[in-house]
């Protein structure tokens, strides 16, 4: 029997199955899937009156209880097994529009209230829905005999398992896979979604002439540095990275080391739930590291309000709002801030539940200050001796535990009351809502303050005037001398040691300030924070002042720091009420730490911090983790997710394209990958469906627009850092230095119109001006502006997936940036030889990694006689040609005029 | 019943528009480019001309499909076609331009009464400050018998063209929140700007310009920065161009140096066969769209400069603005959103910034700074209207004034101190804003104030009810035109808003 004829035999033979399927379905004995079935009615037609915000009638649909319970008329609405009685039910066959459900919308079709009839009659089992299910063991399927058919002869299709969940569904839509994709057009996607390059000429040399396997040039590609720079810029996009503030201000902000931290960790191949719980909680892990320290700045990433008049606590509570809502949205493709201000109108989210996953963030030490304390301060080798000396001190003469206090005060000087709480001002203010600022004869109260009974108090100011007596007393002006000190003008914010009454209860703080000398309303001095901690022990040991000396000059250094997560300790902690409407002013009931009830349970051993929430997520019963993960790697792969709403895996997301796909990637990727992200990459990519050609057909685009069904390779435009990526690449201006400040490439003048700032683009030099794009300098009010026309974001929230456009503004870009042109004559260059053909063909090739094919150099040779015609009519056109340092002869100038056409082909643009 | 066949309608124009989103195009593309016309170039007409969105295509293409900006119909008949918007970055004192308190004036240097300032929370003022009486004379002017100071002695001649809202509300006091909030209906954020709502609806007259530009004066970007033109979730060809006064007009718009316009033809001619070529292997659709961009590109490169020169303006219009050719101005700006706006830009917003009259200084005082500022814009915004009624553009065009919130009726003491210039601090409770143009009821006023001009007494509007206004007149129901993001339909007003048929002709 030849092949098309089995084929079309099997053809008979499925759509009689079909047919017997459609009739069993019919068949009443057929279970109803509530899932599957029910939910999508639910959502689409009930719950928009009955669920979330509005229980019309007292019913609601979103709960299970509340769907059983007592609605308004007192019974309830469904009755399990008894359709006919069943109120739901009978509204829906009502003729009386007054009464007919869904109210003022056409009547719902016969089959949908056949199927919500049989659901009730059946006994309305309540599901739940995939994405709130663990994934459950998943069989890699058989071949079909049917989906063997339509694998080309040389089977070269089926590489891995991956395939055989793909070939089936491919079979049952009629689609055969594509044929691999040219070994040329293969390598260059490789590279380009392993390390966001395209390929070096030794591996592409050595893969297209076989002289390394497709797997040895995917290791190849895994190993390199450049994959951690290609991933991190995804995952900068979840954490919101940027190198400002944000808001009004939108001051600089010392971050870097945090996107370092991520290149690192994506290159050392650091396992996702490590990844996950070093960013979530590192601060809290026994005896951080350094590193594990700056993973924190994940969460450091919210914006910091600075504008004047604005209240601190307004704006850490839209922080920590923040945090909340990124970490439902990255680890668990969950919209979170959809239960803010209600419970969620189509997925089982509570609003207190909100609040309840609030506090787990609410007791951070930031408190949205301009100098964005806590920051872990990096000291020179030298500091570093000095701070270790002082930490074997106290170990030595005091408790391990007294050690660690030192240990931490000098890495981010955290415990301390910040200025900004102090209250009942006389003569005196809040200086721009954040300094304690007290005018001759002024005071304030600074309440409940723990000195751990200290014998010092160390204090961060700044003045502007000499001779101001300072009195701190308890409670109120009649209260005992606590401490007394005079202050005089400082050279900047210093930290002083001030001698304190040791007390060991909580106590108010009363300060006053004198100053005769001068005007009225003047501030005395601008006071930032206060801390206090216990005293140094060994104090009748030689050496003793030294080191209480050397501990302030450490705490005066003005290091490098970055913004990080602390924990507040007990003494400090806040308690958490819900807002009321989402309202943060308006507070209502106190809530403690915990998970949305819907998801995996929370192990009781886990502490209730940060911490144990990261436990939470990364624990191998939390359904939505590792599904989330394996998604969007695979639409940084593919284009498109599994389920194609990257946001959202709930009742309101797309259908899964391959439902068991997803579950048997992520619970390999939890189990034998143990969580690694290497692994999970070159399982995708070693698929013979990722390995398809891209090449199809109009008809091929009529069936699948979206790529849905794998029946061809993923051709994907460039993202906005691989579009600046390449073209450096490919001419051979692009840096390999890796790490440091964001530097600032050539952008035009005038784009920073920052608001009371005097920071400025000031262009990077030397190699800094070709680095890749993920080490640009990133200000969020006015992010690169070539980046932004490609799609990319301005980092102020999470990003979960940027929108591709296709915009005239693009080209104005490639065509113009003065970058383009750079790149385009250094291209050129590299054609400049003594037959244009050859020249052509040569840049071709070193742009697109493809022989060019005889239309195309007719095309393009055609455009450099124009060029060159018209230069050598023009008699000055070397003096500034495109802005170039150089003056090119006429031949390299039509040529760079190729180049620049060139790297704006779509198939430049493009990974085919 | 006839509300429902509305909505009904209403309905089924959203899901048109809806349908209209690139899954759809791809969807519509696969069936070949056999009868697509690439454009002018393949067509070996002149592409100088610029072309009308007209549509040549066949085979399902809709113009939209190969163009995002395309034009669309509104659901419901349209008041307006375009907007203006003028923004007065730093929030204008209602208490010197039109809010008129003669009891503030007696009530002058005392003390504010310790009831108003219960509950409520300022940027600067601390303790009790002291009331300011108005900082400006006022008359009636024109036929409505509206309030104007003489702060603004041009605009008392065109009065009768706007309707006033004279109590509108935000519950955002600090500029950067407040900014978002009057741009994107959310104080945070990530949502769509009006611009970015209106062009994805309505798309763009013109192809050869931007769909949505913004010009800037005052030497500063709004506090906000660019997220109040930014298209948060929608496709990011909807947010705002920013058309600069210096330099090039639009970013990388100019050709480089040396490279004539003949050969930036030829260049993207040639770039665009080779992608034809391209499509014939891969059927990819995007393809196309990009053939289409690269030709939208070089029509843009002419078209920009062009609309952005107001050197071949004749002189009695550049006096009627008082523009200043080469800088930044505001009178600049606009003469500008007329041009625009002739066009065919579909929203034109212009923010000038250094309205934040707190009176630590001169330039920021109500009776010194604030003056000049007035003076500054007097003139070219009552020039708009009279230029764009004599050109019939006004019935047309929607044309919106204000700030992000207004100034207090007490004088601002920061940080308990006495100042030395007069200032009022932020205040989100009662404000001024106007409108004039399409669909709106000339010589309104909606809305009063207190005596004092604290709170709004009568006929108070929120943000949300600006725009729902806004979108009504341009033939939505803010209700209805939704975006789904995030499994759910986000709107411009969120869940509030009511269109403000007071002020609607």
């Amino acid at each position: 029997m030849n092949r098309q004829k089995l084929l079309s035999y099997a053809k008979i033979w499925i759509s009689l199955i079909a047919i017997s399927l459609i009739y069993s379905c019919n068949s009443s004995s057929e279970q109803i899937d509530f899932s599957t079935q029910i939910k999508p009615i639910l959502n689409n037609k009930c719950i928009s009156c009955h669920g979330g915000v509005k229980k019309s009638g007292g019913f609601s649909l979103l709960f299970k209880e509340e769907a059983f319970a007592a609605t308004k008329s007192g019974k309830p609405a469904i009755i399990p097994g008894n359709a006919s009685e069943s109120e739901f039910i009978k509204r829906l066959h009502e003729e009386d529009p007054e009464l007919r459900m869904p109210y003022e919308k056409p009547k719902l079709s016969k089959e949908e209230i056949d199927l919500l009839t049989k659901w009730i009659d059946q006994g309305a089992k309540w599901g739940q829905h995939w994405a709130y299910s663990l994934p459950k063991e998943v069989k890699v399927p058989a071949i079909t005999e049917e989906a063997s058919l339509i694998i080309n002869e040389k089977n070269d299709f089926l590489q891995n398992d991956i395939d055989k969940f793909i070939i089936n569904r491919l079979e049952d839509n009629d689609l055969p896979p594509n044929h691999p994709a040219d070994k040329s057009t293969l390598i260059r996607r490789l590279s380009f979604d392993i390390t966001g390059l395209p390929p070096t000429n030794n591996l592409y040399e050595a893969f297209t002439k076989g002289e390394i396997t497709y797997e040895e040039a995917v290791d190849n590609l895994l190993a390199q540095d450049t994959f951690g720079e290609k991933w991190a810029s995804w995952w900068l996009d979840l954490a919101r990275y940027a190198d400002t503030k944000g808001y009004e201000k939108d001051n600089g902000r010392s971050m870097w080391r945090y996107r370092d931290w991520v290149i690192k960790s994506f290159n050392e191949d650091m396992p996702y739930d490590q990844f996950t719980t070093e960013q979530l909680a590192g601060d809290l892990l026994p005896n951080p590291s350094v590193d594990q320290l700056i993973a924190t700045a994940f969460h450091r990433n919210t914006m910091n309000n600075d504008e004047g008049g604005t209240d601190d606590e307004e704006f850490r509570v839209a922080s920590v709002m923040d945090r909340v809502n990124t970490t439902f949205s990255v680890w668990q493709s969950t919209t979170m801030e959809c239960v803010q201000c209600h419970s969620h109108p189509y997925d089982p989210f509570k609003f207190e539940e909100y609040y309840k996953s609030y506090a787990y963030f609410n007791n951070t030490a930031d408190e949205d200050t301009p100098d964005e304390s806590p920051n872990i301060r990096f000291y020179t080798d030298e500091q570093n001796d000095k701070k270790n000396k002082i930490i074997s001190w106290v170990e030595k003469y005091g408790t391990k535990k007294e050690a660690e206090l030192y240990e931490e005060f000098l890495s981010f000087m955290e415990p301390k009351y910040l200025a900004h709480d102090a209250t009942d001002f006389v003569n005196g203010e809040l200086a721009d809502t954040k300094y304690l600022a007290l005018w001759d004869d002024g005071s304030c109260v600074l309440k409940n303050v723990n000195t751990q009974g200290a014998s010092a108090m160390y204090m961060n100011y700044q003045a502007y005037v000499d001779g101001t007596t300072m009195t701190i007393r308890e409670n109120n002006s009649h209260g005992e001398i606590l401490a007394h000190f005079k202050i005089d003008k400082t050279k900047g914010n210093i930290i002083r040691k001030i001698p304190f009454k040791k007390t060991n209860k909580p106590t108010n703080l009363y300060f006053e300030s004198n100053n005769d000398r001068i005007g009225k309303q003047v501030s005395t001095s601008f006071i930032t924070w206060f801390a206090f901690i216990k005293d140094i022990p060994g104090v009748s040991e030689a050496g003793y002042s030294q080191i209480n000396k050397s501990f302030l000059e450490l705490l005066n250094t003005d290091s490098p720091q970055l913004p990080i997560m602390v924990e507040n300790p007990d003494f400090m902690s806040r308690t958490t009420q819900i807002f009321e409407r989402g309202n943060w002013l308006a507070k209502g009931d106190t809530v403690q730490p915990g998970t949305p009830k819907i998801l995996n349970d929370y192990n009781e051993e886990w502490p209730a911090n940060r911490l144990g929430l990261s436990k939470w997520l990364v624990s191998k019963e939390n359904p939505l983790t590792a599904r989330t993960l394996v998604n969007r790697v695979w639409h940084q792969i593919f284009g498109r997710g599994i389920v194609s709403s990257l946001e959202d895996m709930g009742t309101q997301s797309d259908p899964p394209s391959h439902p068991r796909l997803l579950d048997w990637l992520s619970l390999r990727f939890m189990n034998e990958h143990a969580w690694g992200m290497k692994a999970l990459i070159k399982d995708i990519v070693m698929s013979g469906t990722y390995r398809q050609s891209s090449v199809a057909t109009p008809e091929l685009y009529q069936k699948d627009p979206n790529n849905e069904l794998y029946a061809r390779g993923p051709r994907l435009r460039l993202s906005a850092e691989q579009i600046r990526d390449q073209a450096l690449a490919i001419s051979g201006l692009l840096s390999k230095k890796m790490y440091g400040p964001g530097v600032m490439p050539p952008q035009p003048d005038g784009v920073w119109q920052s608001v009371y700032s005097n920071e400025s683009w000031i262009e990077s030099k030397g190699e800094d001006k070709y680095r890749r794009a993920i080490y640009t300098y990133l200000k969020r009010t006015s992010p690169y502006p070539s980046f932004i026309t490609f799609d990319a974001g301005s980092r102020e929230v999470c990003t979960i997936r940027r929108t591709v456009t296709n915009t005239p503004l693009q080209a104005l870009v490639t065509l113009n940036d003065p970058v383009y042109i750079e790149a385009a004559y250094a291209l050129a260059k590299s054609m400049d030889t003594e037959s244009v053909e050859k020249g052509i063909s040569i840049g071709y090739k070193k742009a697109t990694f493809s022989e060019i094919n005889s239309e195309k150099l007719e095309v393009l040779k055609n455009l450099y006689n124009q060029a060159l015609e018209e230069f050598e009519t023009q008699n000055e056109f070397q003096e500034n040609f495109a802005g170039l340092q150089e003056k090119p002869t006429k031949k390299l100038a039509a040529l760079t005029i190729v180049a620049n056409a060139i790297m704006n082909l779509d198939e430049f643009l493009t990974k085919a | 019943m006839k509300n429902n066949i509305e909505k009904l309608i209403a309905e089924k124009l959203k899901r048109e528009i809806e349908t209209q989103t690139r899954r759809h195009f791809i969807k519509q593309c696969a069936t070949g480019m056999g009868g697509i016309a690439l454009g002018s170039i393949f067509m070996g007409c002149d592409p100088l001309t610029p072309s009308k969105t007209n549509s040549n295509l066949h085979t399902g293409f809709t113009e939209r499909d190969l163009n995002p900006l395309a034009t669309l119909s509104p659901p419901f008949a349209p008041r307006a076609k375009n907007v203006i918007y003028l923004h007065m970055a730093g929030a204008p004192s209602q208490l010197e331009m039109f809010d008129y308190k003669p009891e503030l004036a007696k009530l002058n240097n005392q003390e504010c009464p310790q009831s108003l300032l219960e509950g409520k929370k300022f940027a600067f003022i601390r303790g009790t400050p002291k009331l300011l009486g108005p900082q400006a004379t006022f008359k009636q002017e024109g036929e409505s018998g509206n309030w104007v100071s003489d702060n603004l002695p041009h605009f008392k001649k065109v009065v009768d063209e706007v309707a006033f809202l004279k109590a509108v509300h935000t519950d955002q006091f600090n500029h950067g929140p407040a900014q978002l909030f009057m741009h994107t209906g959310s104080p945070r954020l990530g949502r769509p700007s009006i611009g970015s709502w209106v062009t994805y609806g309505l798309g763009s007259e013109n192809q050869n310009l931007p769909g949505f530009v913004v010009l800037t004066s005052g030497g500063k970007a709004p506090s906000a920065g660019k997220s109040v033109w930014g298209s948060g979730f929608l496709p990011s060809v909807y947010q705002g161009v920013q058309c600069r006064s210096k330099g090039d007009p639009v970013l990388y718009i100019e050709d480089p140096d040396g490279i004539s316009r003949d050969l930036k033809k030829n260049t993207i001619k040639a770039i665009n066969e080779i992608n034809k070529k391209e499509y014939s292997k891969y059927a990819d659709p995007e393809i196309l769209a990009r053939i289409n961009q690269y030709e939208m590109a070089y029509r843009m490169q002419i078209a920009v400069p062009e609309v952005m020169n107001i050197n071949n303006e004749p002189d009695y219009i550049k006096e009627m603005y008082g523009v200043e050719p080469g800088k930044e101005s505001f009178a600049n700006n606009c003469l500008l959103a007329r041009k625009l706006v002739e066009d065919g830009v579909r929203f034109v917003q212009l923010f000038d910034w250094g309205w934040d009259a707190h009176g630590t200084d001169a330039s920021t005082a109500v009776d010194l700074g604030l003056k000049n500022k007035c003076r500054e814009i007097d003139r070219p915004m009552s020039a708009l209207l009279l230029d764009l009624k004599q050109r019939g553009l006004l019935e047309d065009t929607l044309v919106v004034w204000g700030g992000e919130f207004g100034r207090t009726p007490m004088q601002e003491n920061r940080e308990g101190k006495t100042m030395g210039f007069k200032g009022r601090d932020h205040h989100g409770d009662a404000f001024t804003m106007w409108m004039a143009g399409g669909g709106i009821k000339k010589g309104a006023s909606h809305g009063q104030t207190d005596a004092i001009g604290f709170s709004g007494v009568d006929g108070r509007v929120s943000v949300h009810d600006v725009h729902a206004t806004i979108l009504h007149l341009l033939g939505f129901d803010h209700e209805q035109f939704t975006f789904d993001f995030q499994g759910r339909p986000f709107r411009l007003t969120d869940v509030e808003g009511e269109v403000i048929h007071e002020i609607l002709a």
